[in-house]
């Protein structure tokens, strides 16, 4: 092969190459992606929706009567916000049998609404999805036949249940929220109309997922709220609805579903809120009251359904689901002014962690039900003690799980409520799970709604049917 | 005229080609008898459970296949159709919405289609889909499982041994009949003679 026959195959070669190599290297790899940006999901802007809604403008008086009785449970978690029943009941030690009796039952609307109890009756904020209302109703304990009914029109659309909060009530009054954040103030026993407020009409409360789920505080003569919005936390006059002092909102947190929880710390007394985006303490009383006195965004999650524990020595418990896990913090008084310290944050399996309910303080240790992504002891009944919330003191065992239903305390006994209706008796003790009895009470699903016992009667519910047992003996 | 056809004798060229292609013929058919038989009513394919899945992601990781046979399949009338859904956003998520940041599948499998206020609908994408499971996760641990895996049987070669069968954790793979070779969550279930669950 002569010498210009390998200078051209050379030549040829290398225009090959440089042309390859503008072709690799003007070629983008990656041209044929597609940016995940966001808007793709068509989003609308705008909420639910704007409606006219006139809180309270409908009354039903049904005629019932309800005989007088002692007990009470007069809002959530209870009258010392513990979800431990105060009041001694009596009540049996294991169920044979039919029992524990269904005494009455009442179908209700799509919900995880409780109960409150106050003297004979009972109070529930349901959803009428008939006549689309927000319907405070009025039962009586004894036969649960309804005795009146204060409702206004409200457009609620189904979204894992319409109604979810607690009525607080006192000896005169009764409060609620709505699944829109109206506020309604009637009077006990006539169920007539005191006051409205519509949060998010007055402060801006951008509704959370799934629907508020706040319950009222009503402290003495005021009821305590935490819109969001403009304001963080407020206080309005139980007899006439008008505000008496507000807490901007400089956080731009929002409201979660979790509840205010009073504390008192080296005497100041305040109120804890677990918001979307933060923790704070709010001045209760004296020349400060209405101001924050602590808050932290280190506690920063999207959905935190479960209210803060308030343990000794200013420490306070937070969790939540979702992946969240939990956090103990402490408060430190530090002069005129109060830190917060961040003693433990853990994920969900590393330790205890609730994703709805509010773990229950007792006999110095905290009792509560793991959520789905808390690993092996997934869905368990689980009992630690504040030093270390992260070693199980112990667990229910893997045959014993439980949903993300409700769990209360009275008279040493601690009922737990499955999602699909069962519900399990326990004694509640440090050195072990003691199961007492356990049975299948209701047929429905997501029995999420809080429990509430007075006078040896049990109120619970699924998502549409609320029954009352007899538990006492 | 003799009409009597006169015989030829065959000579043995002819004889072997006749031979052969007898042969021939036979074995096509009997391959095609075989091929029919191999996935009779009798047989057996491989699925999972999704009652038994704990979504380890091993799915994703140990089918023969790339990407692997297992896939997400959404039973939408068990969905709740949430703004905030568990399996297509992170936990935590800055906010809910398409941006890349916050969504939890890592190939972008799932779209996301707004419905009406509050609700959106989620399909699965399944080209993209690597079946990695996460969120199968999401939707178990924080909605109401309707996202869920299964083998496809448009994509497996049905192994003799399974390769992610032998790894599972679970031990949510099991041999199901041919004749019903899906185990649908839902309403679904009733009709998982269907081959096609999307």
């Amino acid at each position: 092969m002569n010498k210009t026959w390998i200078n051209s195959i050379i030549g040829l070669l290398a225009i090959v190459g440089v042309v390859a190599f503008g072709f690799w290297l003007s070629k983008d790899p990656t041209d044929d992606f597609q940016a995940s940006l966001p808007g793709a999901d068509n989003r609308q802007a705008g909420n639910l929706i704007q409606e006219i809604v006139r809180i309270g403008e409908n009354f039903n008086l049904f005629g019932a009567k309800a005989p007088e009785m002692n007990g009470t449970w007069s809002r959530f978690r209870g009258k010392n916000f513990d979800n431990i029943v105060s009041e001694k009941q009596n009540l049996k030690d294991t169920w044979t049998g039919d029992e524990p009796e269904i005494l009455w039952s009442v179908e209700l609307g799509e919900g995880h609404a409780g109960p409150a109890i106050y003297k004979g009756k009972v109070y529930l904020l349901d959803y009428d999805e008939e006549s689309r209302e927000d319907a405070l109703r009025c039962f009586s304990l004894a036969d649960g036949k309804e005795i009146w009914r204060r409702s206004y029109g409200v457009h609620v659309k189904r979204n894992h249940g319409m109604s979810r909060t607690v009525p607080a009530v006192t000896e005169d009054y009764v409060v609620t929220i709505g699944p829109r954040c109206h506020v309604m103030c009637v009077e006990r026993e006539s169920g007539n109309l005191v006051w409205g407020l519509d949060l998010v009409k007055e402060y801006g409360t951008e509704i959370p997922q799934w629907y508020t789920a706040q319950c009222p505080l009503i402290d003495g003569d005021q009821v305590i709220l935490a819109p969001g919005g403009s304001t963080m936390m407020m206080a309005v006059d139980l007899r006439t609805g008008e505000k008496l002092w507000e807490c901007p909102n400089t956080m731009q947190w929002k409201m979660s579903h979790s509840s205010i929880i009073p504390m008192t710390f080296q005497g100041k007394k305040m109120y804890v809120y677990s918001a979307d985006g933060g923790v704070c303490g709010i001045s209760a009383s004296g020349e400060d009251e209405g101001k924050v006195l602590w808050q932290s965004n280190a506690w920063n999650h999207s959905v935190v359904a479960p209210s803060p524990v308030v343990l000794e020595d200013g420490r306070i418990f937070l969790t939540a689901g979702y992946g969240a896990g939990g956090m103990m913090i402490r408060i430190v008084q530090n002069g005129e002014q109060f830190d917060v310290e961040v003693l433990d944050e853990y994920q969900p399996r590393e330790g205890l962690a609730c994703e709805q309910q509010t773990p229950i303080v007792w006999k110095g240790h905290l009792f509560g039900i793991l959520p789905k992504d808390g690993g092996a002891n997934r869905n368990q009944l689980v009992c630690v003690h504040p030093d270390d919330v992260k070693t199980m003191v112990w667990t229910s065992g893997k045959d014993h799980r439980f949903g993300l239903g409700p769990y209360l305390i009275a008279d040493e006994k601690m009922y737990i409520l499955d999602d699909d209706g069962t519900l399990t008796m326990i004694k509640p003790d440090p050195s072990g799970y003691i199961e007492l009895a356990q049975k299948k009470i209701l047929d429905g699903h997501d029995a999420w709604g809080p429990l509430a016992i007075a006078d040896g009667r049990l109120l619970m519910r699924d998502s549409k049917t609320m029954v009352c047992l007899a538990i006492g003996k | 005229m003799n009409a009597k056809k006169e015989h030829k004798p065959v000579d043995r060229r002819k004889f072997i080609q006749n031979g052969m292609r007898l042969t021939l013929g036979a074995s096509l058919v009997g391959v095609t008898g075989l091929a029919s038989l191999k996935l009779s009513a009798n047989d057996y394919v491989w699925q999972l459970d999704p009652f038994k899945c704990v979504y380890c992601g091993r799915c994703a990781d140990y089918c023969v296949l790339t990407p692997s046979a297992v896939k997400c399949v959404h039973a939408y009338d068990l969905c709740g159709y949430c703004d905030l859904c568990g399996g297509y956003l992170k936990p935590d998520a800055n906010a809910l919405s398409t941006a890349a940041e916050n969504q939890l599948c890592p190939t972008a499998a799932i779209k996301r289609k707004f419905v009406e206020d509050p609700y959106f609908e989620y399909e699965i994408e399944e080209d993209l889909c690597i079946g990695c499971a996460k969120c199968v996760e999401g939707c178990s641990s924080f909605g109401n499982g309707s996202l869920h895996l299964q083998v496809r049987h448009d994509l497996c070669v049905n192994c003799n041994e399974c390769s992610i069968a032998r790894v599972c954790p679970a031990d949510a793979f099991e041999r199901v009949p041919v004749s019903s070779p899906y185990k649908i969550k839902g309403d679904f279930q009733a009709e998982n003679n269907n081959p096609d669950p999307a």
